[in-house]
């Protein structure tokens, strides 16, 4: 089973580098036409319809309508309750940045380059640590994907108690320290930190995986000729992986953004945005705003700017990419 | 063995086993707490180690709400979007790769447009649809919705594009169907593939929570996730019980992981770095 996954990865890749080809003749072009008459044309027609059919209208009723429901709402206004809403042009956009809204776009710009920092840099470096040809260290690879893979509510509750005052483990620690207790969710200094902590603890385990992943494609060779040329561990790394991996480290970069982004169950359990808005990102205001206070008019405008900065990200990717093969 | 390679291995070791104990340092905790009383679970000095383990907790916590009825929805709701996301995705995926049809490059253009659109940014919207067509708190509100699967679809066309034409013109010279072709040719050899992303997709919409909170509302319909929540608001303090109302849910998934953690590594890389 494995063999035949791994089979149907390098498939894979053959595919990409053939569909990344504009010039490569469609599939089934020129023979297909040799043989096929136009009713058994006809018929693949009908069949492909029928194929595409379930992907192609779910995805426009389930993303494409709500997107513009979206864009056309975040200009019209008032609550959930206004049977007759008015158009109020940008009025929503202007009011929810001065009512929070800019300020959680600060907290989600902190929160994600924190995320993204501390989940690719622990990443990287445990990447490299199982990298190691020290014996057994390769099955050691398996404990990092149970944050991954567990309820996030769950673990939320866990790591809530984790910070509980007094008897949870933190504080316990602090005062076996001789520290003073710290209640680091509900105070607003510290409040994002107790987020961003179990935030990375939750997810970092997916960038271990795929900078083990990465850190397998440098060739070996490659590496041994460095060894053999004198390179000790840093400037191989430096100099031949870090360099070989830049497509990686890059598609990796983009997935933990738009996760950092995403964030909400983290924050609906253990802060709720709070205290005092410290740690309600973009996604929370669109979710209070939305469902807690019925100001569709805001959640939407902020709806909206999320989109467009996910879209952002989306856009930088498929433009770095291009330059990062390019310099292949 | 020379002593540099000796104390470079051990360092390894060490920084390895530093990571693990903090990713396996909650979920012991978590273990730990479940099982202590009601007065040690609030003792900031109580031992670490319960002195008598209340395996009572865990039946106590399972009394106090509907977890099988939860369990029961956080399933139907997992399988049937998995299995909605693996077929169509197939489907389409084939088609774009393999059969011709007009239109064929802007439908796979809207298809891919579903990675453009984050949920996220359209729960108010979808909240308001999915209550205009009444489907809200029903099984078709939770699940068709994530039936349609961009990354799904263009995953499988990936594949297909890569498999050798020569075995579907075979089939056709035989006199074979478009449809058996696909049925009986080219879907068994994407079954890795399905293997790969099973798994992930099935443990991603078991432990979906934004999506379930915006179009349920009632504790009969609520998944899993949803009822642990309730959960918690309803227990505040007593953290023994919200802890062994954590382990019923985790352990299930824990064990799935074990079993399946080599389909998970090539889950999770599957489609991410090509």
């Amino acid at each position: 089973m494995r063999q035949a996954a791994r089979a149907g990865r390098a498939g894979t890749r053959a595919a990409s580098r053939r569909a990344a080809d504009p010039a490569a003749p469609g599939p089934r072009a020129g023979r297909a036409g040799l043989v096929a008459g136009p009713r058994d044309r006809r018929r693949t027609w009908a069949l492909g319809y029928a194929f595409v059919a379930p992907t192609v209208l779910l995805t426009v009723l389930f993303s494409l309508v709500p997107l513009a429901m979206l864009l056309w709402r975040s200009l019209y206004g008032g609550g959930v309750f206004d049977l007759a809403p008015r158009f109020v042009g940008l009025d929503n956009y202007t009011g929810m940045l001065a009512e929070g809204g800019a300020r959680a776009l600060g907290v989600t710009g902190v929160y994600t380059a924190g995320f993204v920092v501390l989940t690719m840099g622990a990443g990287l470096a445990l990447a490299l640590l199982l990298n190691s040809r020290a014996p057994g260290v390769a099955r050691l690879r398996a404990p990092f994907i149970i944050p991954l893979v567990v309820p996030v509510v769950a673990t939320a509750l866990i790591w809530a108690n984790m910070f509980a005052p007094r008897f949870g483990p933190i504080d316990r620690l602090l005062a076996a320290l001789g520290l003073p207790p710290a209640d680091l969710p509900a105070s607003p200094g510290t409040a994002l930190l107790a987020v961003l902590t179990f935030g990375a603890w939750q997810f970092f385990g997916q960038n271990v995986i795929l900078y083990v992943a990465a850190l397998k494609s440098v060739p070996r060779d490659v590496l041994d000729a460095a060894s053999v040329d004198g390179a000790g561990a840093w400037r191989r790394f430096a100099h031949v992986q870090w360099p070989m991996m830049r497509r990686q480290t890059l598609l990796i970069w983009v997935v933990t953004t738009l996760t950092g982004l995403q964030t909400f169950t983290q924050i609906y359990v253990l802060t709720q945005g709070g205290p005092d808005g410290a740690t309600q990102t973009a996604l929370y205001y669109v979710y209070n705003e939305g469902f807690v206070q019925f100001d569709t008019g805001r959640a939407n405008a902020m709806g909206v700017l999320l989109f467009l900065i996910s879209l952002l990200v989306t856009v930088a990717q498929i433009w770095l990419l291009g330059r990062v093969d390019r310099a292949r | 063995m020379p002593a540099s390679l000796i104390a470079r291995r051990a360092v390894v070791y060490l920084l390895l086993g530093v990571a693990v104990l903090v990713v396996a340092f909650p979920l012991l905790w978590m273990a730990v707490s479940a099982l202590k009383t009601d007065a040690e679970i609030i003792n900031p000095a109580a031992p670490l180690w319960p002195a008598h383990p209340q395996w009572g907790n865990i039946g106590r916590a399972l009394g106090q709400a509907p977890f099988g009825r939860w369990y029961l929805n956080t399933a139907v709701f997992g399988v049937a979007a998995t299995a909605g996301q693996l077929t169509s995705g197939l489907l389409a995926g084939y088609a774009f790769a393999v059969l011709d049809f007009p239109g064929r490059r802007v439908l796979f253009l809207v298809a891919l447009s579903g990675l453009m659109v984050p949920f996220s940014a359209i729960i108010v919207p979808m909240a308001q649809l999915l209550g205009d067509l009444g489907w809200l708190n029903t099984y078709q509100g939770l699940i068709v919705p994530n039936i349609a699967s961009a990354l799904g679809a263009f995953l499988f066309r990936q594949f297909f594009l890569g498999t050798p034409r020569e075995l579907g013109e075979a089939a056709r010279l035989d006199g074979a169907s478009e449809l058996r072709v696909f049925l009986s040719v080219y879907a068994p050899l994407a079954r890795p593939v399905v293997a790969a992303l099973a798994i992930i997709l099935f443990l991603q919409n078991w432990n979906n929570f934004l999506f379930p909170l915006i179009v349920v509302n009632t504790t009969e319909m609520s998944v899993l996730s949803q009822g642990l929540s309730v959960f918690q608001s309803q227990f505040t303090t007593q953290y023994n019980l919200i802890m062994a109302a954590s382990l019923i849910t985790i352990v299930p998934v824990l064990l799935v992981a074990v079993a399946a953690q080599r389909h998970i590594i090539e889950g999770i890389t599957f489609g991410a770095l090509d």
